[in-house]
């Protein structure tokens, strides 16, 4: 059975461009699940299986890091692998995210070269 | 303190960078207008709020003709109206911007935040709102089109 990942980004047009980069990376998902918020993923990962999440870290009522936290505290989802895709590169908040669980980051803009460099591994 | 003329071809460097990367785009950029208020003829404009080191804001400004191909080469499809899928595509373009920018200006010891952005459409957009602002208006050319990045910030 293949794996399944939840794209997390308030913007519509990165969700889809993160979709088009991952089939140009050559990194085949049975299903790519979406959410603009924390809130929405925290829905999806209680009601889907889901191997992989990529979330953005600044979105509208929940952030990335709040999605994080809330996700560490729940014991059905809190396991699931998270990697950051976003404008923030600081070591503060990247640091938190992977404080928080988080396994690494890519820093928007990125190529689908970028994308297969570090999600490749973790599959 | 800021060098507006190195903050100026930071913004260059960080939009070129994002467009390159992520349309494959090749941009032209024409000399900055520093702290000149100008009525640009755009249809529509992401704004981002800055805060931290710095509040302002950081815009993107673009004719309905350059806003639809920029969408278009994004997205790899056919665009007819300023829709919200073209609000959404330069919104993210000026979060990737105001992105670069911010890496940049860590490099240089300011730490800046930035808000979520947003997007209106209308006619000859004129920002205003922050006292004493310094301005920074950067042309840029894609595909021979003109458009412009914005900053109006003060240090704090």
């Amino acid at each position: 059975m293949g794996k399944n990942v939840l794209l997390v980004d308030d913007s519509s047009t990165m969700r889809k461009i993160i979709g088009r980069s991952l089939r140009q990376a050559g990194i085949d998902f049975e299903n790519i699940y979406e959410a603009s918020d924390g809130l929405e993923a925290l829905e999806v990962l209680e009601s889907k299986k889901v191997d992989i999440v990529l979330s953005d870290i600044n979105m509208p009522n929940m952030d990335g890091i709040s999605f994080l936290r809330e996700k560490a505290a729940r014991p059905g989802i809190k396991d699931i692998p998270v990697l950051m895709i976003s404008t923030e590169t600081g070591d503060d908040i990247i640091g938190e995210a992977k404080s928080l669980g988080a396994l690494g980051s890519i820093k928007k803009p990125f190529t689908p070269d970028k994308v297969n460099e570090v999600l490749g591994p973790l599959l | 303190m800021i060098d507006q003329a190195a903050v100026g071809e930071e913004i260059v460097k960080g939009t070129k960078d994002v467009f390159s990367t992520m349309l494959m785009v090749e941009l032209e950029s024409e000399e900055a207008v520093l702290n000149q208020r100008l009525a640009l003829q755009s249809n529509l404009s992401s704004m981002i709020g800055l805060g931290g080191g710095i509040r302002g804001v950081l815009a993107v400004h673009c004719p309905a003709s350059v806003a639809k191909a920029i969408t278009s080469t994004f997205l790899g499809m056919d665009v007819e109206e300023l829709d919200e899928d073209v609000k959404d595509a330069i919104g993210e373009i000026a979060n990737m911007v105001a992105g670069n920018l911010k890496v940049s200006l860590a490099e240089n010891g300011l730490a800046i935040d930035l808000a979520i952005p947003t997007s209106v459409v209308g006619e000859s957009f004129n920002i205003t709102g922050v006292a004493k602002a310094q301005r920074v208006v950067v042309p840029l050319r894609m595909n021979g089109e003109l458009f412009w990045i914005e900053l109006m910030y003060v240090v704090n």
